[in-house]
């Protein structure tokens, strides 16, 4: 037996050891591991029926991602013009909604970890209680009011800004709203994390000097919080970008989300390895551009998740 | 009062990857025996303690405890109880729980688990204390709550790590006595590990000195401190004043060190040393600061040291003087007030006398403050 | 001075704007709830009812979808908190030249796309069912077990930040202090690490539950033949929405904010217990005779928190006895008046126009105006959406009255107007 595993034994008793040490490979290989490893051999195969499967005709292909950027064969277009253009957006989107998350949120992470005060309790309540009720429920509510016949075009006609209902939802309004709604708690904890923890000195001596609040924003307060700005916003794009309930709930007619391919592919066409290849291609481009972001802007793996 | 269980160290060695912790060390305890290890931090102590307590496999060597093999058993099957640096009370236990934890894990039944809480409690003057929680308690009578929770567990060996560390001179002196009280009341082996020599002399019957993982001597405090092995030694326990040189002349156990900077001075060889020092070797005397007496002015000879006075000190149980000796030595000098009146002589040259038996010359080694 | 007391000001409007986004919607929908008409709205206001409540439980599929909750959250729970407790404590001990690849394996789970986990755990234990052999309906690809492990996937690291935080406050001393006293590991575990933990441990339960009673994206592609409440309720969005969805928003806001505000009063009490046995003497300690703070005594969140039970008491005493049927009668007798006036005008109009045009010309029959014609112009998608709105009936043309009494009280067309599927036919 390896020292180390000697010494861990030792340390955890073999009984207690042998538990965890199960959890933690099942968790780890059999959960994570083995299951992203599938998926994509998955996704380098052909769409067989069951029985056929491991069979002759089980051969890897690149069918599946030809698909993606090709279309059909012999389609009409020379590229899949649509699924690529969904792809494209959602990821566009995506961005959006984070950005719009950060300014949103980067205020009130502040406010309340620079604030003292019984009212910063009552606020975070506030803030955490629309996280305990359901996604869907939240869509939900959200479709409530951006309806054409909902509270804000009621008001909206009422006041006279509108003649006619304005259609929020066709036009991706409700949708944005949503995925910003969705996430906020999850930018707003990371960075008011890291800007608890910066001295309140800091921000006083540079208003002694005489700097203005923007000022002391851009080269104080962001450059301290970056892990968590960085932390807040690498989850809120991948959940964006993988969200499916929102689009399914809020989305326009015309304008699909990228997952809502991947689950048509699944769920309506049964043709699970493309799906998978949608889902292959969806997971490496988001880890690519969140892996280029974090060494653009300097920040460890190790600060996800504070 | 039983004999008490010893325990043996045999060539015991203690290697973290490539550092080595503790090297060769080999050490008899007497079973009922008050043994230290003594040495500066980072010495490794805390390391053989851990070995001795099944928390640390040795890379080479034995632990024997009242003559049995300690290897492969773990810390929950050795009649040892430790007490840690930090304590290790359990925070969420009450102080009674904390204290009878042992019986609990023995399956006793919580009446007789609450009446040895109190007979303890009733031991370590903490007498119906024993529904707060350890957060609610002060220093020191957590510390005796720790003592209290190891003894329930009825070990043959206590361990204790620095357990006065924490604690403030006051209370750290209180509690020595109280240590070697409880001590001899239960009768067992306790093997006390700590910084602090003072508190090593006061309370132990055998102490170890140990530096960077070596163990540098073994007795009792008396011949520790009148007699060391090495110079760290003669430089860790107690103050001392040292003069570097070189052997002149060996007389039978009596050196004559020529030293670099008073001339030549007399000095006893130290026992473990007596044979080892031979004429030119490089060697080190070390005189107590209470062994100088003031002499004569003007008197020479291989038992006097002349120097310049530049500091004097009254510390209530004597005078201190600091003098610079020749070439800006300085030398410590400790009269004891014993009533008789004390002028200043500051700046003035004064010569110091010494018994030859009190000065030890010892092959030249490394001090402990350097 | 003036600058200063500007930007307050502009931190309440943003701290107002930004709560309404957040609080706006849930408020709306819950108001939805109590409001009468078949599509959830809050105003015009018409009838207090309770009658959603009633469809709400008289719901069998959603009653299903959270009984299947409940019996994917318990296992969710076990199986995550188990496994971030156990990830937890591999961190603190792992071989320091592998932490860092550690923590990014079983961090990623979190950055991972629910879907993207939802399907490679199908796609995972579809393969494995195969290589062992099992049938299609097999153990392994039961809906059940595949929620559980495909949302523990990521759920569990959730647990363990939770609490590796907890733990990294933990002094291991504690474990050897307790294996010292001839504990075995399993009990040192169980008797000092355990306990020291429980705080973390409940809260990651409850985050645990909720992420899992919450879970869409998984879930969706793992359900099999146990639907959860979230994929019912996804459906029934999607396919339409009625007032009985609020109504049961409505219950778990109103739960949420019980378990919000119990939770603050627990703390609170907490605080106030520790401060009282600070202050108190040897003896009142140990007669057990020490004079605990009352429950609601400074207590601000217990005093709100009795007072929304009450208020809850109340309303739900309230529904056991209110009938709405009069209201509605009412409402729905004004709408046929205003509608039969309309009518009756139109009639009458067409009725002059009729008789004008057979004075003009003879020849032809004079016809009865009927209904017929009345169909709602194509370009006003609107129009469904309108019907209810008292404004939009008396501009909104002479064309849409007789949709009225035609299709009375039943509301199930408005909302296919919402149905993604008929519009994604594109
Ligand atoms: N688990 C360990 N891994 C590596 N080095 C260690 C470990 N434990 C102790 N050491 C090293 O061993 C030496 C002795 O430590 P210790 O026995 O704790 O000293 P002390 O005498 O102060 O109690 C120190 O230099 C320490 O850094
Ligand atoms: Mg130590």
């Amino acid at each position: 037996m390896p020292r180390f595993l000697k010494e861990y034994f030792n340390r955890n008793g073999f009984g207690l050891g042998s538990v965890m040490l199960g959890l933690v490979l099942f968790w780890t290989v059999g959960l994570i591991i083995l299951p992203q490893l599938s998926m994509l051999d998955f996704s380098f195969r052909p769409n067989l029926p069951p029985p056929e499967i491991g069979g002759p005709k089980d051969l890897y292909t690149l069918e599946n991602y030809k698909y993606l950027i090709f279309g059909p064969e012999g389609g009409s277009q020379s590229y899949n013009a649509v699924d690529l253009r969904v792809f494209y957006r959602t990821l566009i989107a995506a961005v959006f909604v984070t950005m719009f998350n950060l300014m949103l949120c980067y205020p009130i992470a502040y406010y309340l970890a620079q604030t003292k005060g019984n009212h910063i309790r009552v606020l975070a309540l506030m803030l955490i209680i629309p996280y305990w009720i359901n996604e869907i429920l939240r869509a939900f509510a959200l479709r409530i009011i951006f309806g054409e016949s909902g509270v804000l075009n009621n008001v909206l006609v009422g006041m006279g800004v509108f003649d006619t209902p304005f259609d929020f939802i066709r036009n991706d309004i409700a949708l944005y709203a949503g995925l910003g709604y969705a996430y906020i708690l999850l930018m707003i904890f990371p960075i008011y994390n890291v800007i608890e923890s910066l001295d309140r000195n800091q921000i006083e001596a540079a208003r002694d000097m005489g700097a203005s609040w923007p000022r002391i924003h851009w080269r104080v307060v962001i450059p301290y919080a970056k892990p968590g700005i960085s932390s807040g916003c690498t989850m809120v794009f991948m959940l964006s970008a993988g969200a499916l309930a929102a689009p399914q709930i809020l989305g326009g007619p015309s304008s699909l989300w990228f997952t809502q391919l991947i689950y048509q592919q699944f769920n309506d066409n049964s043709d699970w390895p493309q799906g998978a290849a949608y889902a292959v291609v969806l997971l490496v481009t988001c880890i690519l551009l969140v892996l280029a972001l974090m060494r653009l802007f300097k920040v460890n793996m190790g600060d996800i998740g504070k | 009062m039983s004999a008490g269980v010893g325990v043996n160290l045999e060539d015991l060695w203690i290697r973290f990857g490539d550092f080595v912790a503790v090297r060769e060390a080999n050490v008899h305890i007497n079973g009922g025996d008050f043994f230290s290890f003594l040495g500066p931090s980072g010495c490794g102590k805390t390391t053989i303690l851990r070995a001795v307590s099944g928390f640390l496999e040795p890379s080479q060597g034995n632990v024997l405890i009242g003559g049995n093999n300690m290897k492969g058993i773990g810390p929950n099957k050795r009649p040892t109880a430790l007490i840690f640096q930090n304590l290790a009370l359990f925070p969420l236990m009450k102080v009674w729980e904390n204290i009878t934890f042992s019986m609990e894990i023995k399956g006793a039944s919580t009446k007789q688990r609450r009446k040895r809480a109190d007979e303890l409690l009733d031991m370590i003057a903490l007498t119906g204390q024993g529904e707060k929680l350890p957060a609610e308690l002060s220093g020191g009578q957590k510390q005796r709550v720790a003592i209290a929770r190891a003894l329930c567990a009825e070990p043959d060996v206590l361990l204790l790590d620095e357990p006065l560390s924490a604690l403030d001179l006051k209370l750290r002196q209180h509690m020595r006595s109280e240590l070697r009280e409880i001590q001899k009341r239960v009768g067992i082996t306790f093997i006390y590990i700590t910084h602090d020599q003072g508190e090593a002399l006061t309370m132990s019957d055998n102490i170890a000195v140990m530096r960077d993982g070596v163990i540098d001597q073994i007795g009792d405090g008396k011949s520790i401190y009148n007699d060391p092995n090495t110079a760290f030694a003669a430089s860790f326990v107690g103050e001392n004043n040292v003069f570097r040189g070189t052997v002149k002349q060996v007389i039978g156990n009596e050196v004559m060190i020529r030293t670099n900077r008073s001339g030549d001075l007399m000095a006893r060889i130290s026992t473990a040393n007596q044979g080892k020092l031979k004429q030119g070797d490089e060697a080190m005397l070390f005189i107590r600061p209470e062994a100088f007496a003031l002499a004569p002015a003007g008197t020479q000879g291989d038992h006097f040291v002349t120097a310049q006075v530049t500091k004097e000190e009254f510390e209530g149980s004597a005078f201190n003087i600091f003098m610079e000796g020749e070439g800006g030595k300085e030398i410590k000098v400790a009269l004891p007030n014993v009533g008789q009146s004390f002028e200043s002589h500051m700046g003035e040259a004064m010569t110091l006398e010494y018994q030859v038996k009190n000065a030890v010359a010892l092959p030249a080694g490394v001090l402990a403050t350097e | 001075m003036k600058n200063f007391s500007l930007m307050r000001i502009g931190i309440w409007v943003y701290l107002a704007l930004f709560f309404s986004y957040l609080l706006g919607p849930l408020v709306i929908m819950s108001v939805t709830a109590f409001n009468s008409p078949g599509f959830p709205r809050a105003a015009p206001w018409e009838c207090l009812t309770f009658e959603w409540f009633s469809a709400l439980f008289q719901d069998e599929r959603i009653l299903n979808g959270i009984k299947n909750s409940i019996l994917v959250g318990a296992g969710t729970v076990t199986l995550s908190v188990a496994m971030g407790l156990a990830g937890a404590l591999m961190l603190t001990q792992i071989w320091p030249k592998l932490r860092a690849t550690y923590y990014t394996i079983i961090i990623a789970p979190i950055l991972i796309p629910g879907v993207v986990i939802g399907i490679s755990t199908l796609v995972f234990w579809d393969r494995v069912n195969r290589l062992f052999g099992l049938e299609a309906d097999s153990f392994l690809s039961n809906g059940l077990f595949l929620t559980v492990i495909g949302q523990s996937t990521f759920i569990a690291s959730y647990c363990m930040l939770v609490l590796v935080a907890r733990l990294q406050r933990y002094d291991n001393g504690l474990t050897e202090a307790a294996l010292d006293l001839g504990a075995t590991h399993a009990q040192a575990f169980r008797k000092v690490l355990l306990p020291f933990m429980r705080p973390a441990i409940a809260s990651a339960a409850v985050l645990a539950f909720l992420a899992s009673f919450e879970n869409y994206n998984t879930t969706t592609f793992t359900f099999g033949e146990y639907p959860t409440l979230t994929i019912e309720l996804a459906q029934k969005v999607r396919y339409g929405i009625t007032p009985a969805i609020s109504a049961l928003a409505f219950i778990i806001v109103v739960l949420t904010v019980f378990a919000a505000l119990a939770n603050e009063a627990g703390i609170r009490r907490k605080e106030l217990v520790a401060a009282a046995r600070k202050s108190a003497t040897v003896e009142e300690l140990e007669s057990g005779k020490l004079r605990l703070p009352g429950f609601l005594s400074s207590n601000a969140a217990a005093v709100i928190l009795v007072v929304v039970a009450m208020m809850t008491i109340a309303v739900v005493g309230t529904a056991a006895v209110y009938s709405p049927q009069q209201c509605i009668a009412d409402v729905r007798e004004q709408k046929r008046l205003e509608t039969d006036l309309k009518v009756q005008e139109l009639l009458q109009r067409r009725a002059e126009q009729a008789a004008r045009r057979d004075a003009e010309q003879a020849e032809q029959s004079g016809q009865e105006p009927t209904t017929e014609d009345t169909t709602p112009k194509a370009s006003n998608n609107s129009g469904f959406g309108n019907v209810f709105d008292p404004g939009a009936l008396q501009d909104d043309g002479t064309d849409d009255p007789e949709e009225e009494p035609a299709t009375p009280g039943n509301n199930s067309g408005f909302g296919n107007v919402f149905d993604p599927n008929a519009l994604q036919s594109d």
